[in-house]
This record gives structure tokens, C-alpha cells and sequence, in this order.
């Protein structure tokens, strides 16, 4: 009798146990697309009804040219312009969809971002920004304008952008650019 | 999202105005920390070994002249020139000195600026206006060489001297009128991008950056000194490390007329091709002045804060804004590169682009950054492994920085 209430008992721990495994999984998975992450949580229906996709304009670099190039791409709208503003980051960490190149390494992380009042995005990345960063300088250039474009354009407010890699100013990516000052969009790098 | 939590967990939850005030303090730091490594850097840049001659210099001024004191712990062997509204005191020593100096306020001298050529170090004096007139004297124990400009030509007054000044050896007295030769204070600082353990780009044949940049900086250092009677300044000679505010302080230090900075390119496309040459964008100096300007509102807080003989530390700080007046020969100069390396490369002009490089914003001449070629190229991998294209590459610089100084010469 105690033995068959405890097999059963063990069972439930270790269907517990299975399950929180799996919902853990998940959410390391889902890191890249919190949106749906958070709205996992409520009910679907709920959900669903508030999901309007908005369009955002991402900016990639190209294997045919120097330029930066348009890729749309519906998201689901998020209720803070900071939350907008890390959406758009997420998805240029998801790369390209259309086979542009993906200039940030997909290793980085996005830690952190903020506005400020007067219109400057902190934009924290996570180390590998940096460190596996191709070096050069049109490398650098097209990551930084790549951030900078996209952020700018899809969000009115935002005028400059700042990139801080793990929490901290850094002086460049790879020894060229100057990553002090904040960086204010540059559209002539855009491909008509 | 849940990495959020883990960064700058202080800036997240606090109000937008205290994120700024945040952030102006992250800001602040860098200063702080600039500041303390240029010291560091004032101290340290000639290196320091036991037989290294120290030098320190102090300007007084007194009733009707200002005084200048070279103050040496070996002995001295110099001469002293004057050119229009410059005195240029060459220093001959057995070994790189080491330069020390006092801040000074003087009336009459402008500015003090030291640099070396091959063998001798000279000291720069600037004066108000040309119209004066000066001697100069050595005295022993400790050896000094003592240089009294007078501004209005009125030299060779009665002075008094200390005890200690009694032991006066000789005057290589140089007065307004004698003969004195012109000398060139041209300086092209040429700067080597990358090295140590920054090796920068890297080719499909294991091709370092670094390498390539030393070996094309130093092929132009020999060409320029083949060619003209200027200074030529390599930012590093060998495979080191040299941070990009040490660069841009080692030509500002040497009174850089011009700063070339070399770069091989790379990219993400493995199609991308050709030279391209940068000069600082407007952005970029825009924020500066910025910063310059709150840095100049708060400079007493600073003068206070860091000790007198480091006052020169602020004017480092303050060159940050130096570009920005340079930008218009600036553009000048990487055209004449850039064409010049067009003919070399058959590359359609590509136009000459601005963007931030850290290692120009502190560059108080007109300063260039060179990326020759693209080395995540494989072809022009190839061919800037060869000395012959290295050399190629050095002339087509050179040709254009020889027309740049030609239309700009004073």
C-alpha cells in the first residue's frame, strides 16, 4: 500500500520534474521572440484579439553592394516605445529572412536597452558584438548603421542611437569605429 | 528577455532623468580615465631606462622678458634657432630623453611642443609675434640651458642672476638680424593600424592586418624621408600594441602637419573590393564640441581636480574638438589619396567617405584614415602580399599626399 503511494508520488515528481524541464527549454528557445513569450501567458484568445501585426523595416547589408537594404517584416506591436525599440533589435538578431547578411554575430545577446528623454536608445549588447565581431571597417560600419538605420527609422523618437557592449561604453567594435558618441542614422547608406 | 534583468539593473527601474544623470556619470568616467592615461602616457611615451637623459622644462616670466629653462640631469649639447615667430632648440643626448614640463601662463610664449628627428630632439618655442629678440646661456649644477626672450627687441639688458647661474659657460647668443637658417617644421605622422595582440583583419591565406599595415607604413615613412626634408613619425615601428588615443597624441605631441593613418578593409561581402579613404564625419565632431563645450563650463572643477604640471592633460582632452577644424583640408587630402589609388587599383572613384574613426576625432591636423584594399578579398590578398604592390601602394599614398602639401603649402 505505501510502496504503490509511493511509486505513484515518484511518478508526479518526475512528471513535474519533466515538465519544467521542457518549460525551461522553451523559454531559452524563446529568448529571440519574447513577444510571443509573454503573450504565451495570457489566454490565446485574449491574445489574438489584441495581435494587429505592424510592419517594421529592418536594414541589412548585401552581398551585391556597400548598401544597406530594406527587409519588411510584421511583428506583433508592443505597448512601450522601449519594447518597440528591443523588438526591432531581436529581430535584426534574427538576421535576414530575405538572404541579406546578418552583420551582428548570432552569438550576441541583446542585455539591455533604454531611451532617454531626449531621444537617445542605450543599446546593451552582450559581449560577442565585440568579440566576434569580423574585423574591418566596412564590417563595422555596415553593423553599426545596420542598428542605427533600423532603430531610427522604424521609431520617430529615437534620434541617436548609443551602443554599450556588457553594460559598458567601449571604445570600438574592432578598432575602428568610435563607439563614445552616440550614432545618428545615416540613410544614404540606404539602397534606392 | 530574461538576460534583462542582469544588466544595469540600477537604470532600469530608476526614472528617465536619473538614467541621464546615469549616464553622464558613465560618461564622466572615460574622462576621469582618459585624463589619468595620457598622464600615464605623458610619463611613460619616451620609455624609461636609467640612462635615459631627463629633461624638464619651465617658462617664467619676468619684467620685460619670459624665460625659458631647459633643465637636463645630463650634460647638454644644443642649439638654439630662431625662425620668424618660432625658437627651435635642438637637443643633441646619447638617448631618447625624457621631456617633463611645468604648466605655464606667459604673455609672450604661446606654446612649448617638443619633437624628435633622426638623432635630435627639437624643442619648439612659439612666441606672441616674430618681433623679438633672444639669448641664450648654459649654467651647471644641475646643467641648464636658459633662453630670455625679449618681446620687443630689446635684448642684452642687465640681468640679475641667481648663485646658482654664476657658473656661466657660454652664450650661443642669437640675436634678431644674424643669419639663421629656415628650418622645415613639416611632420607627416604616419600611423600603422592595429598590432600587438589587436591584429585587426584577417585574410583567407592567414594574412594579418597588422602586418600588412606596418609593412606599407614604413615603405611610405622611407619614401617621404627619401623625398622631402620633413619629419616622419610612425605611431609604432614594430608589432606592439599603441592604443588609438596614444596615435592620435604621438602627432599632436609632434606637431603633426599631416596624419596618415593605414588600414586594410574587410567586410562581410566577400565580393567587396577596392581602396577607400575616410576623413572624420561631421557627426562625430558635432558631438565633440558638445562635449568640449561642456568640458570647457566645467573646467574649473577640473583645474581644481588635477594637479598643475597635468594641466596639459585638459588641452589633450580639449583637442577632441581639433578635427573639426581640419575637416575641409581633411576631405582634400583623402581625395588626392583616393585618386591616386584609383589610377593604382583601375577602381572607378568610389567617393571619399566620412564616418566616426576614433583614432582621427583627437587629431589636431589634417588627418586621413587609408583602407588600401579589402583583405577579406582573396585576390587583393594576394597582391598586397607582394612587395611590389606594397610599394605601389605607398607611392600612389605618397603622390597624393605630395600634391596635398604642394596646394597647401604655407
Amino acid at each position: 500500500m505505501d510502496k504503490k503511494k509511493l511509486v505513484i508520488l515518484a511518478s508526479l515528481f518526475l512528471c513535474l520534474i519533466v515538465l519544467i524541464v521542457i518549460y525551461l527549454n522553451l523559454g531559452g528557445t524563446a529568448k529571440s521572440r519574447p513577444a510571443q513569450f509573454i503573450s504565451s501567458s495570457q489566454s490565446e484568445s485574449e491574445a489574438e484579439k489584441q495581435i494587429e501585426p505592424s510592419t517594421i523595416i529592418l536594414f541589412f547589408p548585401s552581398e551585391h553592394d556597400s548598401l544597406l537594404h530594406r527587409e519588411e517584416r510584421k511583428v506583433i506591436p508592443e505597448s512601450s516605445l522601449a519594447q518597440q525599440a528591443k523588438r526591432i533589435i531581436l529581430e535584426l538578431l534574427n538576421g535576414s529572412q530575405l538572404g541579406f547578411i546578418s552583420p551582428i554575430p548570432p552569438e550576441t545577446r541583446l542585455r539591455e536597452l533604454y531611451i532617454t528623454g531626449e531621444g537617445v536608445a542605450y543599446v546593451d549588447f552582450s559581449r560577442e558584438i565585440s568579440d566576434k565581431h569580423l574585423s574591418g571597417s566596412s564590417a563595422e560600419l555596415s553593423t553599426i548603421y545596420s542598428i542605427v538605420n533600423s532603430l531610427s527609422y522604424n521609431l520617430k523618437p529615437i534620434k541617436k542611437v548609443f551602443i554599450l557592449i556588457d553594460g559598458g561604453e567601449k571604445k570600438t567594435l574592432g578598432g575602428h569605429i568610435d563607439l563614445s558618441s552616440p550614432f545618428q542614422p545615416i540613410y544614404d547608406m540606404v539602397a534606392k | 528577455m530574461s538576460s534583462d534583468a542582469g544588466s544595469i539593473p540600477a537604470a532600469s527601474k530608476i526614472g528617465i532623468d536619473c538614467r541621464d544623470k546615469l549616464v553622464k556619470f558613465r560618461r564622466g568616467i572615460p574622462k576621469v580615465a582618459v585624463a589619468f592615461s595620457l598622464i600615464f602616457l605623458a610619463l611613460n611615451i619616451h620609455g624609461i631606462s636609467q640612462s635615459q637623459p631627463i629633461i624638464r622644462l619651465s617658462v617664467q616670466d619676468h619684467e620685460n622678458y619670459s624665460r625659458v629653462t631647459i633643465q637636463s640631469s645630463q650634460p647638454l649639447s644644443s642649439n638654439v634657432e630662431k625662425s620668424e615667430a618660432y625658437v627651435f632648440v635642438k637637443l643633441r643626448v646619447n638617448a631618447p630623453p625624457r621631456f617633463q614640463r611645468e604648466s605655464f601662463q606667459s604673455q609672450f610664449i604661446k606654446s612649448v611642443s617638443w619633437s624628435n628627428g633622426s638623432g635630435s630632439y627639437t624643442l619648439t618655442i612659439q612666441t606672441e609675434h616674430e618681433n623679438y629678440s633672444l639669448d641664450s646661456f648654459k649654467v651647471q649644477n644641475p646643467p641648464r640651458l636658459i633662453i630670455d626672450i625679449y618681446p620687443d627687441g630689446e635684448g642684452g639688458q642687465p640681468r640679475e642672476f641667481d648663485v646658482t647661474e654664476t657658473d656661466r659657460t657660454s652664450v650661443e647668443g642669437q640675436r634678431e638680424g644674424m643669419n639663421l637658417q629656415t628650418p622645415d617644421p613639416e611632420c607627416i605622422v604616419i600611423d600603422p593600424g592595429h598590432g600587438g595582440l589587436e591584429a585587426g583583419a584577417k585574410g583567407k591565406f592567414g594574412t594579418l592586418e597588422k602586418d600588412l599595415t606596418l609593412a606599407i607604413s614604413s615603405k611610405l615613412a622611407d619614401i617621404v624621408k627619401q623625398t622631402r626634408a620633413s619629419n616622419v613619425v610612425l605611431t609604432r615601428d614594430r608589432d606592439e600594441d599603441v592604443s588609438l588615443e596614444d596615435r592620435s597624441a604621438i602627432a599632436n605631441n609632434n606637431k603633426a602637419s599631416v596624419f596618415i593613418s593605414i588600414h586594410v578593409n574587410g567586410s562581410y561581402r566577400k565580393g567587396a573590393a577596392g581602396p577607400e579613404t575616410f576623413f572624420l564625419s561631421q557627426d562625430a565632431t558635432d558631438e565633440d564640441s558638445r562635449r568640449v563645450a561642456f568640458l570647457e563650463n566645467n573646467s574649473e572643477d577640473l583645474e581644481n581636480s588635477i594637479q598643475a604640471e597635468d594641466q596639459d592633460v585638459i588641452k589633450m582632452i580639449l583637442w577632441d574638438m581639433a578635427q573639426t577644424a581640419f575637416l575641409k583640408q581633411s576631405s582634400q587630402l583623402a581625395e588626392e589619396i583616393q585618386s591616386q589609388l584609383n589610377l593604382l587599383w583601375g577602381t572607378k572613384n568610389r567617393g571619399i567617405k566620412q564616418a566616426p574613426f576614433k583614432v582621427l576625432t583627437g587629431v589636431a591636423c589634417p588627418a586621413v584614415l587609408v583602407e588600401v584594399a579589402f583583405l577579406s578579398n582573396p585576390q587583393e590578398e594576394r597582391k598586397l602580399l607582394t612587395e611590389e604592390y606594397q610599394v605601389k601602394v605607398a607611392e600612389a599614398i605618397y603622390a597624393g599626399l605630395a600634391k596635398f602639401l604642394r596646394d597647401n603649402s604655407r
